[in-house]
């Protein structure tokens, strides 16, 4: 109860406001408790471990329905965000490397019981062994290969200009147009089921669709980004 | 007939980002149809090649995800209707597994505090419920 109230925020804030706020405030205190783990401190290793814990226990056990192989994932995943850490990159929050270090433990642990069958990357059909993309606009790796730093510019454009949209939406009581992306992009439903969850026309959920593509093309455009790595966006070029 | 997947639900399902069930269903359907493998293989080969796709960003990045604050108030009823409605629905259908794993560590928090305030007033209570009938 005491972490819950502390979490909560007042009924009058603004949410949005508020989350920001609480987003940098909470990155910079994980920033010092990570530094604070760097230089050996037994209390902040402590700290971590109890303050993220919980959380990952419930990720894991949600999935495998079972608390001591779980538990031990949990440890794994500790153990693993210790031997990762110096290559731990500031720009992530750290609830998210946690979160991403467990996944892999629990993707790892399916796929020794034999429940995860282990996927390749792929060999491609062509002698040269270079594979290619599937789709129309698909383009051999060697020529879109570039640099970490500018994919990172390149999906940093993308985050911004959605989670600018995500913002927009919320402050006009959008909502529905952000439950239909959402379902769309990020659980990958097609069309009439997002219709069918939210009560709409299919026509609408295509319509809300281009729109945002549209904004999200412009925005990449303004960028002068390659728009070959955004197949998403140019389904048509 | 087993049921089509769109890319973007196999890609969530290389990101172990649907919810368990919808995992656990790609994953029997991965273990009979060799043409689902390669399928996910070459999605896996397309990311390696640094093509970006709006869904894998949005979910690497929780775009749309609530903060722990947020989850808190949602707990305690104080969050306002729209955000309170749309976050279930984040959480419910969209079936985000990072907020439910931090709504669901909120619970037990909560559970766990409203029990041991239950143990600590028994205590109280029994602790000085003799004094009472002494003074009868």
């Amino acid at each position: 109860m005491i972490e819950c109230r502390r979490a909560a925020v007042s009924r009058n804030a603004n949410p949005d406001m508020t989350a920001s706020n609480d987003r940098t405030a909470s990155n910079e205190a994980d920033r010092q408790l990570v530094e604070r783990i760097r230089h050996r401190e037994e209390n902040a290793w402590r700290e971590l471990i109890s303050r993220f814990e919980g959380r990952l226990l419930a990720f894991v056990e949600s999935r495998l329905r079972d608390r001591t192989t779980s538990e031990d994932i949990v440890q794994d995943t500790f153990v693993g965000f210790l031997n990762s850490l110096p290559n731990y990159d500031w720009r992530r929050p750290l609830e998210s490397y946690l979160f991403s270090i467990c996944a892999y433990k629990l993707t790892d642990h399916l796929r020794r019981e034999g429940r995860r069958p282990s996927i390749p990357f792929s060999a491609g059909s062509n002698s040269s062994g270079e594979w290619g993309l599937p789709d129309s606009a698909a383009r051999a790796a060697s020529s879109i290969a570039r640099s970490g730093e500018q994919q990172r510019l390149e999906e940093k454009a993308l985050v911004d200009a959605i989670r600018e949209q995500i913002q927009r939406w919320r402050e006009r009581g959008e909502w529905i147009k952000l439950q239909c992306q959402e379902l769309l992009f990020v659980r990958g439903w097609a069309n009439k089921d997002v219709a069918t969850q939210l009560a709409i026309s299919e026509q609408q959920v295509a319509n809300f669709k281009f729109d945002f593509i549209a904004r999200m093309s412009s925005a990449v455009r303004k960028q002068g980004l390659n728009s070959d790595i955004f197949p998403e966006l140019y389904p048509t070029e | 007939m087993p049921r089509i997947f769109t890319e973007l639900e196999l890609e969530a399902y290389l990101d172990e980002a649907l919810a368990p069930a919808q995992m656990t269903e790609i994953e029997e359907a991965v273990r009979n149809d060799p043409r689902l493998v390669q399928q996910l293989s070459t999605l896996n080969a397309r990311r390696d090649a640094g093509v970006h796709s709006l869904g894998e960003i949005w979910r690497r990045h929780r775009l749309s995800c609530a903060t722990r604050e947020q989850l808190g108030s949602l707990l305690l009823g104080v969050l306002t209707p729209e955000f309170a409605e749309y976050f279930r629905f984040h959480i419910d259908v969209v079936g985000c597994r990072y907020c439910y794993a931090n709504l669901a560590d909120l619970q037990r928090q909560q559970r766990e505090a409203a029990s041991s305030t239950t143990t600590r007033r028994t205590r109280y209570f029994q602790s000085s419920a003799g004094m009472l009938r002494e003074k009868r």
